[in-house]
């Protein structure tokens, strides 16, 4: 496997990489994506679902206790109306779109290497937001009349706002889990079809083959989810720089100093991207290990991923350095002073701990073997989520914690309900995505069988190659 | 296009099924296939294989006219219900804004759009496949449950006019089929 | 499978202009073009000089996005490691090499800091307490500095990539072609930075006293439009005209005008989210710069270009077969760089006060000028080398490329 592997590393000059390793054919390709789902639980798998479900039962005591007692459980005060509840929030958002990202414009850019970790980034994407939209449900206060945020008639002829950015949130990133769950559904269809056709119990056959739809491979069935897939992706991809705008205009229609700046949107979407993929890193390189599915998620899908990495920190970076510039240029002092505070105030701390890990850290991925290390990676998409964490944070906290009126000027300290939220919504999303891997096919089957040199029609099976790695030049031609 | 509901042979037979080992043997079949006359006849895939609909001769899909027009009612309805929620149903002076404050409906229209076409992608191809259709004669074929994994079939049904029980399957087997048989309504 | 890299995938003659070709006379022509232009511009300038200023700016300025737009097209295609625009990266090449000679044509510029730029006027830091603070920034020297550091990041950046392309013509050197993606990184980088801070200096501080942090987006954003439509014009014309007819087809037209369409959509996202949050907080020293722009006849201006360089265009190549027919494409580029040029125009002159948005002759006889030099650049390298890099390693992938 080590051979096969270091010579699909080299990109031949004139040809394509191999991306899937050991030139599987389509039934070895089923096979291999089948096996965690139909093999018996393994232990590993319980190492991390049952603290998962421990960590969701503390979101469980965690909101039910917000509900009864109210919003000052948390260490929120006058002028810090908001902190980890809406970090929280932009944080979950961003890791979705790194999903989306990979399903929908990696495929509009016909990135084939994105088929090996689609399905998986997108079942990321709809547990990221599941845990997204929690934080501004219980963040309210009067959880019990939040369905006035939806424009129901009623007796009061009253409405919801519709100028208002919070509002907007609503919309946006409910639409986009809506999308997400359809994309990701439509995307499953064939795949269901299969585990239908392998199941040997009856409730198997049952459970997938309902919501298989009758798939039957038909190339009339084809033309049109090909045409509805493209679209899908089409859609989701200005769905998403919208929906992250949207979230940074929570801030930046506003007229506090650091929060109100007009670059917000497309950093923010830069960041999210940045945050999500980092996200992907980390589950993906678990997941390929504990499944064994090296040979699909192989190191270059991590070295693209890593590209992708060094491009939106580096977005993100020169956001940080603009913004910076333009408080000086603007000469207003409140824009000045808000960024002297970041670097140099009572959050000093936070706000260094974001740049090492944001601007600093990722550098490394200009160098080729720093992204091609599993170990590296798996360490760095970690620090990178932490700093991502931070960002948001120091946006949120600096700029509110440091009021236009000195009288008012406070410092917020989180209590131990803030914490539980944010590790128990750490354990819904790995609850879901243990769940997920369990019964799901990780991998779009389908999809990479699409991209296998085999696939292609015309594609001719020359004999003296039947032992290399199918379809590409041979290695050693030297790296370009 | 069928009609929307299910359009399915009533005679004993539903039809002839051949089956081919790699995605160019079928390709090369369907161009015969599609050249012999027929009309009422399929390939069945585990992937889409690229210029498979060329081969068979389809036409584009309307998938896109329906997104469009999808789309534009949900942008249309979004723009709607703002304009109308703040100019007339409750007009509020909120931040200083005029009551017809557009460009503060823009989120919520695109993303109303953006909703509306979505779904109208989705539930526009499952309309256009007649899924969901959970049976069909085709799934009494035992090799058939292969369609999913890595087999490749052409079906013709027998209803095409210019079907004929010896002929059809004399043009499947020489066209490199692996394996024929007739399927049972 | 070495031969395969020796084997020309097309012969120089298929993609070089022949002699005699029509093509062969755009460098003369343009370079004449430029001179008259200069000699006119001058003449009406004496009378009006800030008119002239401000008339040579915006042209310029439009020149200027149109090379950096080419520019980042070849850099992101490197970095990248695209196949498909391969084709028709050698145009862009040839736009980008443009560099040098803006680099002479911005210097008018620098004669007119004073009636352009209101914190050149000596004196002024002294009155205004915003452009006193702005000062160590906004300074007549630092701004020159600037610059010429912007030209010589840009000349020598153009430099590499247009010689090693050439140098590729000739060797195929894989090592060539991996230093050009190993750079292309770094590349954008250097580019964003200085289009950034060239857009704050020569654009955003026309009006000193307004700031956007993305305005340095906007204008690249721009860029890309501009620069993508002009390289689909001109392979377009290259196609009809005969050279790049055996290489150029459907399948490249279509993604370039996916291309034209996505960046159309960025360019209106970044345009609505900066106007949009000023909009919406209000706040009268950011919304200033929106109030003229709103107001009398920069209005009409206003509505057209959202209309003109959104609305329409968004349908226009949302569809599949618009984006696949030569005339249709060409025509949507050229609309595409009407739209840029109005977009400029827009930009710029609002800061002459009581100009208005009608057209003045000089706007034509500098646009001439600098176009027509920018012209016979362009036309002067198509007469030199070939139309398409002819040993580059993505070439065969970009010849049979077939679009989704």
């Amino acid at each position: 496997m080590a051979s096969i592997q270091d010579k699909a590393l080299y990109d031949p000059v004139d040809g394509r990489p191999t991306l899937i390793l050991g030139a599987p054919d389509f039934h070895a390709v089923t096979e291999a994506v089948a096996r965690p789902i139909e093999q018996k639980t393994p232990a590993g798998w319980w190492f991390f679902f049952l603290p998962s479900v421990a960590l969701l039962g503390l979101l469980g005591v965690a909101v039910a206790w917000l509900f009864w007692e109210g919003i000052g459980i948390w260490g929120l005060n006058v002028p810090v109306g908001w902190a980890w509840d809406i970090t929280n929030f932009v944080f979950w958002v961003g890791i979705g779109h790194a999903g989306t990202l990979i399903s929908a414009i990696l495929f509009l850019f016909r990135q084939k290497w994105r088929t090996s970790i689609n399905r998986a980034a997108e079942a990321m994407t709809i547990f990221a937001v599941m845990c997204a939209l929690i934080f501004p449900g219980i963040h309210v206060g009067r959880v019990w009349v939040a369905y006035w945020m939806f424009p129901l008639p009623n007796q009061m002829g009253m409405w919801p706002n519709f100028r208002s950015p919070l509002l907007w949130d609503v919309f946006a990133v409910s639409i986009y889990g809506t999308v997400s769950v359809l994309f990701w559904y439509v995307g499953l269809i064939p795949d269901l079809a299969t585990f239908r056709d392998r199941a040997k119990t009856r409730l198997r056959r049952l459970a997938y083959g309902i919501f298989a739809m009758g798939w039957r491979g038909s190339n009339r069935h084809w033309q049109h989810y090909e045409v509805a897939y493209l679209i899908l992706a089409g859609l989701a991809t200005p769905l998403v720089l919208s929906v992250h705008s949207i979230v940074s205009m929570d801030f930046a229609v506003s007229q506090l100093p650091g929060w109100h700046t007009t670059i917000f949107p497309p950093y923010f979407v830069a960041g999210a991207i940045f945050s999500g993929f980092a996200m992907v890193v980390t589950l993906m390189v678990i997941c390929r290990h504990a499944f064994r599915m090296e040979h699909i998620i192989t190191i270059r899908h991590f070295d693209y991923m890593a590209k992708i990495m060094l491009v939106t920190g580096t977005m993100v970076g020169y956001a940080y350095a603009i913004e910076f510039f333009i408080a000086w240029y603007s000469g207003n002092p409140y824009e000045l002073f808000a960024f002297q505070n970041r670097a140099f105030g009572p959050y000093a701390w936070a706000y260094w701990t974001m740049i090492t890990c944001n601007v600093v850290s990722p550098q490394i991925f200009w160098f080729e073997r720093a992204r091609k290390s599993i170990p590296l990676l798996f360490l760095l998409s970690i620090v990178i989520n932490i700093g991502m964490w931070f960002e948001r944070f120091v946006i949120i906290v600096s700029s509110l914690h440091r009021d236009f009126l000195p009288s008012a000027w406070s410092y917020f300290r989180p209590t131990v309900w803030d914490v539980s939220c944010l590790l128990g919504s750490f354990g819904l999303f790995f609850t879901m995505f243990c769940l997920f891997v369990r019964f799901v096919p990780m991998v779009a089957t389908a999809e990479v069988k699409a991209i296998l040199p085999q696939a292609d029609p015309h594609h001719e099976v020359r004999p003296e190659r039947a032992g290399t790695a199918a379809g590409t030049a041979p290695a050693g031609e030297g790296a370009y | 296009m069928p009609p929307l509901g299910h359009d399915l042979p009533e005679g004993p037979t539903f039809g002839v099924l051949a089956e081919f080992a790699t995605p160019g043997e079928l390709f090369r079949a369907c161009e015969r296939v599609r050249d012999a006359g027929y009309t009422l006849w399929d390939a069945h895939t585990p992937f889409p294989v690229h210029g498979l609909d060329r081969a068979m001769g389809m036409k584009r899909s309307v998938l896109p006219w329906i997104v469009l027009a999808m789309g534009l009612t949900g942008a249309a309805a979004g723009f709607a219900l703002q304009t109308w929620v703040h100019s007339l149903g409750y007009p509020l002076v909120i931040s200083g804004k005029p009551f017809f404050s557009w460009p503060a409906y823009v989120p919520v229209t695109f993303e109303l759009g953006v909703l509306f076409g979505a779904l109208g992608a989705v539930f526009g191809m499952l309309a256009l496949n007649q899924l969901p259709m959970h049976y069909h004669p085709l799934f009494h074929s035992a090799r058939f449950e292969k369609v999913t994994d890595d087999s490749f079939f052409v079906s013709i049904e027998v209803r095409d006019p210019r079907f004929d029980a010896t002929a059809t399957r004399r043009l499947l087997e020489d066209l490199g089929a692996r394996h024929v048989e007739m399927v049972k309504s | 499978m070495s031969h395969r890299h020796d084997r020309l995938a097309l012969l120089p003659e298929q993609v070089t202009l022949p002699p005699g070709h029509p093509w062969r006379r755009l460098g003369p022509i343009g370079a004449a073009v430029g001179a008259v232009g200069i000699v006119a511009s001058a003449a009406l300038g004496t009378s009006d000089p800030e008119r002239f200023f401000f008339s040579w700016l915006v042209s310029f300025l439009f020149f200027w996005s149109l090379a950096l737009g080419a520019f980042y097209f070849v850099l992101i295609h490197w970095a990248m490691q695209g196949g498909w625009g391969v084709v028709v990266r050698r145009i862009a090449e040839h736009v980008m090499a443009t560099i040098p000679v803006l680099a002479l044509l911005f210097v008018p510029v620098l004669f007119g800091m004073e009636r352009l730029y209101p914190w050149a006027v000596p004196g002024a830091a002294a009155k205004d307490h915003l452009l006193h603070w702005k000062e160590p920034f906004l300074n007549v020297p630092f701004f020159v500095g600037r610059a010429a550091i912007y030209f010589a990041c840009w000349s020598v950046l153009a430099w590499v990539w247009t010689r090693g392309s050439l140098s590729l013509d000739a060797t195929g050197s894989r090592a060539t072609a991996a230093r050009l993606k190993r750079f292309s990184g770094p590349g954008v980088i250097v580019l964003a930075l200085t289009q950034t801070f060239a857009a704050f200096d020569w654009i955003m501080s026309l009006e000193p006293h307004w700031y956007s942090t993305i305005f340095g987006v906007y204008v690249f954003a721009g860029s890309l439009v501009s620069g993508v439509a002009l390289i689909a014009l001109l392979a377009v014309l290259l196609e009809r005209a005969g050279p790049l007819s055996d290489v150029f087809g459907a399948e490249h037209r279509h993604d370039l005008g996916k291309l034209l369409f996505a960046f159309t959509v960025f360019w209106a996202y970044i345009a609505f989210c900066q106007f949009f949050l000023i909009w919406y907080a209000n706040i009268p020293e950011e919304t200033v710069w929106y109030k003229v722009r709103l107001e009398g006849s920069w209005k009409a201006v206003s509505v057209l270009l959202v209309l003109g360089h959104f609305v329409v265009p968004f349908f226009y190549f949302m569809g599949r077969t618009v984006k696949r027919k030569a005339t249709a494409l060409a025509a949507g580029a050229v609309w595409m760089l009407l739209m840029h040029f109005l977009d400029i125009r827009w930009l710029v002159l609002p800061a002459l006060h009581g100009a208005g948005a009608g057209f003045s002759v000089l706007d034509a006889t500098t646009f001439l000028a600098i176009g027509g030099c920018f012209a016979g650049v362009v036309g002067w390298r198509m007469r030199r080398c070939a139309l398409v890099p002819l040993r580059d390693p993505r070439l065969p992938e970009s010849l049979s490329y077939e679009s989704a």
